[in-house]
């Protein structure tokens, strides 16, 4: 009886594995197909996608365009978030749960609704659609994550620690910045890869806030309304392995630092 | 030449939290090379005293001086005051060296001058093998060592430590005890130490004052404490003890007279004696009570049956009814032998006025 229920329960896993699977699989495989139009069977294989791709500079370009809105999108979060967190962590204070509230709210609101408030919000104030404007909506979005995690982190830092710092001649600044901050590079670095992943993958608010320039997934859809090719799958297939290796990176760094103290 | 002034003057210090009164007016001096020792149950205000002499509490009213400074509003890092901590609170990114260094470079020191130091004191604390090394690479008597060394290396004129030897296994702690007491001792430094565990505060201390409800029970040696109680809390506080309930009858040669069942006793009184006719309650200890064969010719004597024996390994602790007390009950420490041999026959137990201490309630 318990075997049996284990062979289910191990097949059904695998099953569900390959379900969620198989479209990246189908995907990256459609990448190195030798003629223009995606599906089945594939007769002959090629790296030409990659190569074009590689070779375009509107797509290189674009790629270096999301990775510099991701890196200061991520900078400004960081800085707004851990300064939440700091703030808010272990202190009572009138107001600190509407300041909390309202610092979660930008994670839960629906992308395609913060994007036109954002427009909307960004035509009044007369900022022009750009990078200035993504790399705003993008840091008012991934705050919440950055004062989280940090908030999580910093709940675990013994008061003591501080209380040392201080009795050995430390005043609060210094304190903060020789033993919080260390403690608390283990969360910025994790929020930070996080938060960069999230601004490189957005769609909605890129899109809507975007001026002539696209970002990548923006570029994609605009190349995916053209008709489909296996140079998109060829793009796709790169940011997913850098996102995924990147990913896989910071979750492993972020656990060996959180072991170490 | 050695100061005559205290080190630390606490001058009528209270502290409230909200309702609760942690510290109730205390007034205290801590003379300089001083091993003093706050003990006493969890809440009684004994750890809001270190956090105020730190810095890290501010008091509600009173002063605090330290030598010949009042320092009460100034923060911890203007104090040179140094303190070990209860979790040791070390820096875990930092080597050991560099821990020790902290306190060093804060001070404004050259970097030859904490080199030197913290040389000096890694290897006065035989740490040096370790200065490269990580606090979680270490084991917990390590830890404490290194806590101890950057507590002392800025060298400060008062060293708090905060129950340092809670987290250590009982037979590691016994060493360190030793240890604790020899260093202070060659650095001459006044140690401000808080536990809850009196058989620490017994072994270690100059001096032992006894907190309860965030007031002094007693302030004392720990002989004094121990033989001499002046409370009942401190009584059944320190040390294993007989309470013997009864009726203040007066004055006799300096000692005092009282009835405790029929019986009549002497006993001394350290904290002044109630008036006459007043219900009070004696202390002696297991170890005072001597037996013997016939009636003994100290101060007190009583017959009694041997009602339980406790193996205890060196001696023996004999549990005793009374019956010419209307059958109350005494417990006596005698060595292992002894205790073999006792048991058929009644005997007599003795002690001197000097053994057993009237207690203030």
């Amino acid at each position: 009886m318990m075997r049996g229920n284990r062979i289910f329960l191990t097949c059904f896993y695998w099953a569900f594995v390959l379900y969620v699977f198989i479209p990246l699989i189908l995907m990256i495989t459609m990448g190195f197909k030798d003629s223009k139009f995606i599906g089945f069977p594939i007769r002959s294989w090629t790296l030409d996608w990659y190569a074009s791709v590689f070779s375009n500079t509107e797509i290189l370009s674009t790629f270096g365009y999301s990775v510099t809105i991701a890196v200061l999108a991520t900078l400004i979060s960081v800085f707004v978030g851990t300064w939440i967190a700091v703030l808010l962590e272990g202190r009572k204070f009138w107001g600190r749960m509407v300041i909390m509230g309202l610092t979660v709210m930008p994670a839960l609101v629906p992308g395609i609704i913060s994007a036109i408030a954002f427009r909307i919000y960004a035509r009044l104030l007369g900022i022009e659609p750009g990078m200035g404007a993504i790399v705003w909506s993008h840091a008012v979005h991934t705050v919440p994550f950055v004062a989280l995690v940090v908030m999580a982190r910093l709940s675990t830092l013994p008061k003591s620690q501080i209380e040392a710092a201080r009795d050995l001649g430390a005043d609060p600044l210094i304190a903060f910045v020789r033993i919080t901050l260390p403690y608390l590079i283990p969360a910025i670095i994790g929020a930070s890869i996080f938060c960069m992943l999230i601004s490189f993958d957005d769609f909605v608010r890129s899109f809507f806030l975007g001026g002539y320039e696209p970002t990548l997934p923006v570029l994609i859809f605009a190349k995916l309304r053209s008709g489909m090719s296996p140079e998109i799958n060829a793009i796709a297939t790169v940011a997913l392995v850098l996102t995924a290796a990147i990913g896989i990176w910071a979750e492993r760094f972020t656990r060996r630092m959180n072991k170490d103290s | 030449m050695t100061d005559q002034t205290p080190l630390v003057r606490i001058e009528g210090v209270s502290k409230h939290f909200g309702d609760t009164v942690a510290l109730d007016n205390l007034t205290l001096d801590i003379a300089r090379g001083e091993f003093v020792t706050f003990l006493g149950p969890s809440g009684c205000g004994k750890s809001t005293t270190l956090r105020i002499l730190g810095g890290f509490e501010r008091p509600t009213s009173g002063r605090v001086i330290l030598d010949g400074k009042d320092v009460t509003t100034q923060p911890p890092e203007k104090r040179q005051v140094n303190m070990v901590f209860q979790d040791y609170a070390l820096f875990p990114h930092m080597t050991v060296k560099q821990n020790i260094s902290f306190g060093l470079e804060l001070k404004g020191m050259d970097k030859r001058g904490i080199q030197r130091r913290s040389d000096e004191i890694m290897a006065f604390l035989e740490l040096s093998a370790f200065g490269d090394r990580y606090p979680g690479q270490l084991s917990g008597g390590q830890r404490q060592r290194v806590a101890l060394a950057r507590a002392l290396a800025p060298n400060p004129a008062l060293l708090l430590l905060d129950e340092p030897l809670g987290a250590l296994d009982a037979k590691l702690r016994g060493q360190v005890q030793q240890e604790l007491k020899s260093i202070q001792r060659r650095t001459n430094k006044t140690f401000f130490f808080v536990t809850h565990d009196q058989e620490e505060a017994l072994t270690m201390s100059d001096r032992i004052v006894v907190m309860n409800q965030g007031k002094v029970e007693q302030d004392g040696t720990p002989e004094d404490l121990y033989f001499h109680p002046a409370s009942r809390f401190v009584a059944e506080f320190i040390g294993e003890t007989n309470l013997l309930s009864g009726e203040m009858r007066g004055h006799e040669d300096g000692a005092v007279v009282m009835d405790w069942f029929g019986q009549t006793l002497r006993g001394h009184a350290p904290a002044g004696a109630p008036r006459t006719g007043a219900p009070i309650t004696a202390s002696v200890r297991l170890e005072k009570l001597g037996f013997h064969a016939e009636r003994p010719a100290t101060a007190n004597a009583v017959q009694g049956k041997v009602v339980g024996k406790t193996f205890l390994g060196s001696r023996m602790a004999v549990d005793l009814m009374i019956e010419d007390a209307q059958g109350a009950t005494l417990r006596a420490f005698v060595d292992a032998e002894t205790g073999q041999t006792v048991g058929a026959d009644p005997v007599w137990v003795g002690w001197d006025s000097d053994s057993m201490a009237v207690l203030r309630d």
